[in-house]
């Protein structure tokens, strides 16, 4: 049986190193951790505006450096924090690791999963600054990899703050892993009767005449065709040469490819081949079905039956 | 004084410098070809590097047996790549980059191209500019068609000499140490020129070089040879910063000679160290490597490419206003000799060169 004395007798004796802690000690370490956090937003700041001044695969590189730059700053900072903790309290220093093992427990257990998280990510890379994710819900551009959260830039502009424990329940997908270019499938759908043959030279001249075209023997161009029973899919697998460009690349060849099949006489699929009314067709029927829609509405404010029947017939 | 050089252009460069094993090495394939073995030959080098005067030289070589034709602009009709029943069976073709337009439907003619080289009775041997080649080479595995490839070399500071040196007489332009005194130094220092594709720049960095050249003439030589010496030292170091500059092209060498020769007078520190700071949007940068692919674009061949008259204007006002490209006679753009490594580091950096 634990003696109550002696745990009074610990814990009266935390309480009076608590209490002989210098002012000056508590200072040193909020400035060790303030010095840290400005170093490293500094030493990010830089290798950014440097990252951003190189080329391609340069930036990619650079921006891969700054979250480890970002952890080592910071494990410096706690290294000094551990010690100073060390010289202060010394063998009480198990119980106080009690104490912090309790306040994980209980209230910070996230933002700890959230640490172990960025570590993992610093180290283990699933994905770098610089690279398109994938991750929960969201799509975008990885400007910044914290202790706490990992910030993305999604391609409508905005910016995504994800906690970095999301990499043990999400499967995250990397549009690049590291590398400047990446691969972008663009498919386009023509009618059935269109002449595929020439429908895919025109489509793989194309990809192979854009600005913003990556070619190599590991970056090919694929070109695949699919017939479905009501129009034929043409896909286009290319690497677009700055990952940046993703979506200007698709638009560049969505542009340019049909106006060449304007030319060449190949047409999209036509929509009455699905029973679905033509534009035309459908504004009218939408006329139509509005002013139905307000007949009823007038109706319903009279008359419940008459709603109920409506959605009945 | 007037600098006459300009009237033997077109003789000079024609005479062959150097590329004796390019030239051997097409010659064998000729060879090769006349026993039953076809090896079309593709030559390959940048811009200013000297592939049409290395075909020159090998239609001179095969009068008899060989027929040239060479392209000057974009060929956009098929009957200009057709051959008649007379064309002799070595047929020669100059400047192969031009069978090509980049956009949709621009590669018919580069497809009948093709099929003929592989299909007909005959060997073909073609230039192609360095990064056209590399282009199609990645798009149409285009090196399948030709089993030997030449890239023509760098040339030498010697070999660069003597091309400069063929424009003028014996002793006919004199070479200063640029200094107060009439001494050459013992140590001078020289700027040496680095591009970083990494940073798409092209710097220089002084390094201090000990004038061996000098040293050896000043210490060897008699008193009355002294004098000679001097001027033979300050010959090397024009020539030896010309090299560094030009990275041993030879177009390029030659504009750097004339931007600094103030006839018949040279110096070692007149040779310019040129850097362009370039700054692009992606359509300029876009055009500037079709203008540099090409070797030269007429700007309706740029609106046929980009599809924008206005869009045209605004990005050749932007690549004339950086003076990375001027207009020739022929109403061509093209990158202007002293800004080319500046340009090609460029756009390494972007990557739209490979």
């Amino acid at each position: 049986m634990v003696d109550g004395n002696s745990v009074n007798t610990t814990r009266e004796q935390l309480l009076e190193t608590i209490r002989s802690i210098e002012t000056q000690t508590l200072v040193n370490i909020i400035l060790a951790f303030f010095v840290a956090y400005i170093f490293a937003r500094i030493i990010t700041a830089l290798l950014s505006k440097l990252s951003e001044k190189m080329s391609r695969s340069g930036r990619i590189k650079v921006k891969m450096v700054i979250p480890a730059v970002k952890f080592g700053i910071y494990i410096v900072a706690f290294y000094y924090f551990l010690t100073e903790l060390l010289n202060i309290f010394g063998p009480e220093l198990f119980l106080l690791t009690g104490l912090i093992g309790a306040a994980v427990g209980f209230g910070l257990k996230d933002l700890f999963a959230d640490f172990v998280g960025g570590v993992i990510i610093t180290f283990e890379k699933p994905y770098q600054v610089g690279d398109k994710i994938s991750i929960g819900n969201y799509y975008g551009e990885v400007t910044d990899i914290g202790l706490r959260a990992t910030k993305l830039v999604t391609p409508d502009d905005n910016t995504v703050t994800a906690p970095n424990s999301l990499i043990f329940n999400e499967a995250i997908a990397s549009g690049n892993y590291g590398a400047s270019e990446m691969m972008i499938v663009i498919d386009l759908y023509i009618a059935s009767e269109s002449d595929v043959k020439a429908a895919m030279k025109i489509l793989r001249e194309t990809v192979v005449t854009s600005k913003y075209v990556y070619i190599s023997r590991t970056s090919p161009v694929i070109l695949l065709h699919k017939s479905l029973p009501f129009y034929t899919r043409l896909r286009a697998k290319a690497y677009v040469n700055d990952l940046r460009d993703e979506f200007e690349f698709e638009s560049d060849v969505h542009t340019r490819a049909w106006t060449e099949f304007g030319k060449n006489g190949i047409r999209a699929p036509q929509l009455h081949i699905l029973n679905i009314p033509q534009i035309g067709e459908e504004s009218e029927l939408r006329t139509t079905r509005r002013k139905n829609d307000r007949s009823n509405v007038i109706h319903g404010k009279y008359s419940d039956f008459n709603a109920g029947s409506q959605k009945n017939s | 004084m007037e600098d006459n050089s300009n009237k033997t252009d077109e003789m000079v460069f024609g005479e062959i410098i150097g590329m004796r094993d390019e030239i051997g090495k097409i010659q064998e394939a000729i060879a090769d070809f006349e026993v039953g073995k076809k090896l079309n030959v593709a030559i390959i080098a940048g811009l200013f590097g000297g592939k049409t005067t290395l075909i020159k030289e090998i239609e001179k070589l095969n009068l008899s047996r060989a027929t040239k034709i060479t392209f000057s602009e974009v060929v956009r009709d098929k009957k200009e790549i057709s051959l008649s029943g007379d064309t002799k069976r070595v047929v020669l073709f100059d400047n192969c980059h031009f069978l090509y337009v980049r956009k949709p439907g621009g590669f018919d003619i580069f497809y009948e191209f093709l099929d003929m080289i592989s299909s007909q009775n005959r060997i073909f041997i073609t230039t192609w500019n360095i990064y056209s080649w590399k282009y199609l080479k990645e798009v149409f595995e285009l090196e399948k068609y030709f089993p030997v490839q030449i890239v023509v070399p760098a040339f030498s500071e010697e070999h660069l000499k003597q091309l400069i040196f063929n424009r003028y007489e014996e002793g006919e332009i004199i070479f200063n140490n640029g200094g107060e005194s009439d001494e050459e130094p013992v140590a001078y220092i020289t700027e040496y020129p680095i591009e970083l594709s990494a940073i798409g720049k092209k710097i220089s960095i002084p390094i201090l070089k000990i004038n061996i050249h000098y040293l050896k003439k000043y210490l060897l030589s008699e008193k009355k040879e002294k004098k000679e010496g001097k001027e033979k030292t300050a010959e090397h170091r024009v020539f030896e910063r010309i090299h560094l500059e030009s990275k041993g092209n030879p177009g390029v060498a030659l504009r750097i000679w004339k931007l600094a020769l103030d006839y018949p007078h040279i110096k070692p520190e007149d040779v310019g160290n040129f850097s362009y700071d370039i700054e692009l949007e992606q359509e300029e940068a876009f055009v500037l490597n079709l203008i540099l692919s090409y070797q030269g674009l007429k700007k309706s061949d740029i609106v046929d490419i980009i599809g924008s008259m206005l869009k045209t204007d605004e990005v050749l006002f932007q690549l004339l206003n950086q003076e990375l490209v001027f207009e020739d006679e022929n109403d061509s753009f093209r990158v202007r000799p002293e800004a080319l490594h500046s340009v090609i580091t460029y756009l390494e950096k972007l990557r739209l060169v490979w």
